[in-house]
């Protein structure tokens, strides 16, 4: 089978990872690819409450890389999804009860029974992350267009190629366009002339994230989020269909809506990644 | 409103724009592990070797890192006084205009004699 497993990771915490890792997968299988969510945040269990499914978890990923149980019995069905599973993380160990080799034995084993296998990496570059990369094929990094945690996304990138990936593709999370309209804040352009990789997805800020997470419902289910729509493109851009990188742009006033409909406005035109060097 | 903005946005960055600068200038540090003690040896190191050849304004030569066209530059800003000596191998009637200015490279120099 012709599989990939990607890596989701920040360095920071707190930036998006576990929400882009609950939407790309669930955008993933709602394309109809069998997809698998492995929460590497040993003792930081949190996907599966992102994903819904915190009340059905029996064993985690430790049991089964110690063997105490076989990998078909710790993942779980997703409840809408027929071929959305999660590999949750145990909560009552910590970071090391998971090794390097036992990581990529794993991630080996769920190559064979899936399209894709979405990992979501535990903040930190400690072994944690080491373990979360291992593996993969790919690896994306979440950032938010701010300080701290565009540096450490830059640090991470350094770790990333010392570690013989390839280099690695970046969803810029939680983008306020009224800010970076108003200067207040960096825009998509700035971020990606700092640190030089591909983009992959912009996702503009939502409350619906919290609304969605609060419901146990990734946010891609959501047709009018913006974020959730975001998610959706990113999914498709890592399908490797080209999707316009539009995700900030305005939303059209109530006359450009009515325009369009009648078929006397501009079609909908693609905006690229504003490109202005100072 | 335009039109102030035009005129705030000349006299100081945005924080949007002063994130971009200060991220870059950090991120050349973190990538080379260059510490301000570092860069500070590297400064005194280069002012002996020009000093070899050119005076220079000791004060006010400044030694930075910055992001620019894709490659991690040190910058050296070094205002140089007066030509300290003639090079003797280079006759005065053949000391050209850049030599004067200061922005001969050496190598060169030494390699045509």
């Amino acid at each position: 089978m012709d599989s990939r497993i990607i890596t989701i990771t920040s360095g920071k915490g707190g930036v998006g990872k576990t929400t882009t890792t609950a939407n790309l997968s669930t955008a993933l299988a709602m394309q109809g690819k069998k997809v698998v969510a492995v929460d590497s945040d040993i003792g930081l269990r949190n996907l599966d409450a992102v994903l819904g499914l915190e009340n059905r978890i029996v064993y985690d990923l430790v049991d089964v890389v110690e063997g105490q149980c076989r990998l078909r019995q710790a993942l779980i069905k997703d409840k809408r999804l027929p071929d959305l599973y999660l590999l949750p993380a145990a909560q009552t160990r910590d970071k090391n009860a998971v090794n390097s080799v036992q990581m990529e034995q794993l991630c080996q084993q769920l190559r064979q029974e899936f399209d894709f296998v979405i990992i979501d990496s535990p903040a930190g570059i400690e072994q944690g992350f080491r373990n979360a990369i291992v593996g993969a094929d790919e690896i994306v990094i979440v950032a938010n267009p701010e300080m701290a945690s565009v540096r450490d996304a830059d640090r991470i990138i350094g770790l990333v190629e010392a570690a013989g990936k390839p280099e690695p593709r970046l969803i810029l999370n939680r983008l306020r366009p009224e800010m970076v309209r108003r200067g207040d804040m960096m825009d998509v352009a700035d971020v990606i002339e700092v640190l030089g990789i591909d983009l992959i997805g912009i996702v503009p800020e939502d409350e619906a994230i919290i609304v969605a997470t609060n419901k146990g419902e990734p946010a891609v289910y959501d047709k009018r989020s913006r974020a959730g729509r975001a998610f959706l493109n990113a999914a498709q851009r890592l399908l490797g269909e080209e999707v316009p990188l539009d995700e900030v742009e305005d939303v059209p006033s109530f006359m450009e809506r009515l325009r369009r409909l009648m078929g006397m406005g501009p079609a909908t035109h693609e905006k690229r990644v504003r490109s202005q060097s100072s | 409103m335009g039109v102030f903005e035009f005129m705030i946005k000349r006299k100081k960055p945005t924080p949007g724009e002063l994130a971009k600068e200060r991220l870059k200038v950090v991120l050349v540090h973190d990538r080379l592990k260059l510490n301000p003690e570092l860069l500070e040896l590297i400064r005194a190191e280069l002012l002996t070797v020009v000093s070899r050849r050119l005076e220079v304004e000791e004060q006010q030569v400044e030694i930075s890192l910055a992001r620019e066209d894709g490659y991690d530059k040190l910058l050296a800003n070094i205002p140089i006084k007066r030509q300290k000596v003639k090079f003797e191998w280079d006759p005065p009637s053949h000391t050209s205009n850049e030599v004067l200015r200061g922005k001969v490279r050496i190598e060169e120099t030494e390699a045509e004699a």
